[in-house]
């Protein structure tokens, strides 16, 4: 078996750590990039959203290098995102090529044991625990970066030396090496000459989870916001899907769980995807946010009933919207960008004298 | 006497006659929106951001157009009605999202219907919906029986008489005549047939689709719509095209286009909206089923707000001419 990975953000990496311990030859696809996109936006339908386009995209070029596993998640529920599995199975058998495809439906026990090559439940918990430090060590860095960016004396160092400790922490063999280098990159950040005053803006974002989490998909809008002077503030990680603590869980103390729980007198039930927890952010960050970016993929349906509703709310928390498709361009969002930031400052400035 | 408002839109055209005996049985009187005008459209999407899907839009516009009619206007939130079968995520928001942008609108009567949670739950939402109108829950219970019923009988009133959901409404409310149009006194004779497949919110709107059932009928067609097919014959079209069926209201599209493909009409048009998540992917596979299949001329009609009569006109009498030529080739032959 060579299974054949999509990506999505920086996911790749604890996986690969997972596979290399399993002993599962694993096809990481090249990074994103225009060929990918093209490539996906040329068999997909017309108007499915940008996060199948990526996907189909990836895949193919997964099969290019060899794959003949595919494995996409799945499921039932109102957003597209439950099918995908189905149309990209049938784009693919249909263009000729043959592969596996394995999906929830297998059902989790086999899927389990075909992903793992048939390992023990003992073998797989242990490396699974692998994973997630893994996972943890990245969002506790990107949490990092976030901050630094906003504040750097030399604009693009955290970036370099983010991108820097991605490479290391994917290089990270044991939980040893992985806790050094984490904190190794961690001082080296915080080490980097900072700007003192003013203090830098904290904007949000939000929206839909895989455009959120992949740089390419949002034409690494963090990174801009950074170059802007403004400190991102994000609750959407890769780690909310894996974290297991029974206590967080069932007390809902999950950012999640409280973004649902503010939202309900405004969209009072689950529309699918991440439409709830978008309202909700918006909800219970009005006070200490800034503002907020919301980013979606183009026709994302759980999103267009959010957005509807994010509007409607009295709260006084700027939003802006940014929709995400093939034809987006990078200067556009810059441009948007900067105008949202420039309005955001003022509007601080104004408050600030009102309060003097 | 309490009156509650049903705008005409949506899934109006699937349970209006099961919600009209519900509430009717509780004591209520029911008000149903008029049918959708240009003025609809655009006072409802001025309410929305733009990339709302056009039945939406339209749905808004009933709205805003009951208000000031009606004590509550009826807007049920539809999960899932078959199990891990979902229904498309603006139908689950649309209560919220009614109240979100339309302030003015009164009350909102809103149940939520999901099978997956089980009878009980369900029951209760009915309760909890019927307690608005009466504080009996026998009354409430004996008022659903009547509904469920009333929804029965519509649905095999369309499949006995195969009549469309406008019609079979008609003739339960006694005001249909013999009307020369319906699609009974044509099914005998040889002409061509035409299948129109797509969301009855869009087949059955005239201002949405521009009258096309009419002007297909007009042309001198059979016109063959979603509602005719056995339910098997629909779940084998959808097994044969995408395995198992992933959103509710989807054997509309890809269980009739399916069937349709391979029944040896003459041609098969598939309306969908802009934006349509669901149609996104199932117009997606029927197309590619048409040409895989090469036997039946296949056409799909995008629509939105501004989609112009003129050019859907167009593209009909060209698919027409197409389908003409082509009928005249075989004879020749």
């Amino acid at each position: 078996m060579r299974l054949g990975l999509t990506h999505m953000g920086n996911i790749y990496i604890p996986i690969k750590a997972m596979a290399n311990q399993l002993g599962v030859d694993l096809i990481v696809p090249p990074p994103t990039s225009q060929r990918t996109l093209d490539l996906g936006v040329k068999y997909s339908p017309e108007m499915v959203c940008l996060p199948f386009k990526l996907q189909l995209g990836n895949m193919l070029e997964a099969l290019e290098l060899g794959a003949d596993t595919l494995f996409m998640p799945g499921g039932a529920g109102p957003c597209r995102f439950g099918y995908y599995h189905k149309v990209h199975e049938l784009i693919l058998r249909e263009l000729g090529y043959k592969f596996h495809m394995v999906t929830q439906d297998l059902g989790i026990k086999d899927m389990l044991k075909y992903l793992t090559n048939g390992a023990s439940l003992r073998e797989i918990i242990a490396v699974f625990r692998f994973g997630v430090a893994k996972l943890n060590a990245l969002d506790e860095l990107e949490c990092m970066v976030h901050k630094i960016r906003a504040v750097e004396w030399d604009k693009g160092e955290a970036s370099r030396i983010y991108k820097e400790g991605i490479r290391a922490i994917d290089d990270a063999a044991d939980y040893q090496s992985l806790n050094r280098v984490k904190r190794e990159y961690l001082q080296k950040l915080m080490n980097l000459p900072t700007v003192t005053s003013p203090a830098p803006l904290k904007v949000g974002v939000a929206g839909e989870f895989f455009v959120v989490l992949d740089p390419f998909a949002n034409m690494d809008i963090e990174a801009e916001l950074g170059k802007l002077g403004v400190e991102v503030r994000r609750s959407i990680f890769v780690r909310d899907l894996v974290r297991f603590n029974p206590f967080v869980y069932y007390f809902g103390l999950l950012e999640k769980h409280r973004s649902h729980k503010a939202a309900t007198p405004y969209l009072s039930r689950h529309v699918g995807g991440d439409g709830w927890q978008s309202v909700g952010e918006k909800v219970l960050h009005a006070g200490d946010w800034d503002g907020l970016v919301h980013l979606e993929p183009f026709g994302c349906l759980p999103e267009i009933t959010a957005r509807n509703i994010m509007s409607s709310l009295k709260d006084g928390l700027p939003v802006l919207n940014i929709i995400y498709d093939e034809h987006t361009g990078k200067a556009g969002m810059v441009n948007r960008l900067e105008a949202f930031v420039d309005m955001l400052y003022r509007k601080k400035r104004r408050q600030v004298k009102v309060c003097v | 006497m309490i009156k509650v408002g049903i705008p005409r839109a949506l899934l109006y055209y699937q349970y209006y006659p099961m919600w009209k005996t519900f509430f009717e049985e509780l004591g209520a009187e029911v008000v149903v929106s008029p049918l959708t005008t240009p003025t609809m459209l655009s006072s409802g999407s001025s309410r929305v951001v733009a990339d709302t899907c056009l039945p939406v839009k339209v749905f808004l516009g009933h709205v805003l157009s009951l208000v000031g009619k009606c004590d509550y206007v009826f807007i049920p939130a539809i999960r899932s009605v078959s199990r891990k079968i979902y229904n498309c995520s603006k139908f689950l928001g649309l209560p919220d999202m009614t109240k979100a942008v339309i302030p003015e609108s009164p009350p909102i009567l809103d149940i939520d219907i999901d099978v997956n949670k089980g009878k009980r739950r369900l029951y209760q939402a009915i309760y909890q919906l019927g307690r608005h109108l009466t504080r009996n829950p026998f009354k409430v219970r004996q008022a659903a029986i009547a509904a469920w019923q009333a929804h029965l009988n519509y649905k095999q009133l369309m499949s006995s008489h195969s009549l469309t959901p406008p019609q079979a409404m008609e003739r339960i409310s006694g005001t249909l005549e013999a009307n020369p149009k319906t699609h009974s006194s044509y099914s005998t004779s040889t002409r061509s047939t035409i299948a129109v497949i797509g969301h009855p919110y869009l087949l059955y709107d005239e201002y949405i689709n521009y009258r096309l059932i009419h002007r297909l009928e007009q042309a001198g067609y059979t016109v063959l719509t979603p509602e005719m097919p056995t339910t098997e014959e629909l779940e084998s079209a959808i097994v044969r095209l995408v395995g198992r069926a992933y959103w509710t209201y989807e054997d509309e599209v890809i269980g009739a286009g399916g069937h349709y493909l391979q029944s040896g009409t003459d041609g098969v048009i598939g309306i969908m909206t802009f934006g349509c998540g669901p149609d996104s992917l199932m117009m997606d596979r029927v197309h590619r089923q048409a040409a895989r299949l090469r036997t039946t001329p296949f056409m799909s009609l995008t629509l939105e707000e501004h989609t112009a009569e003129a050019g859907i006109v167009t593209r009909l009498e060209a698919f027409l001419d197409m389908i003409y030529r082509r009928k005249r080739r075989e004879v020749c032959v």
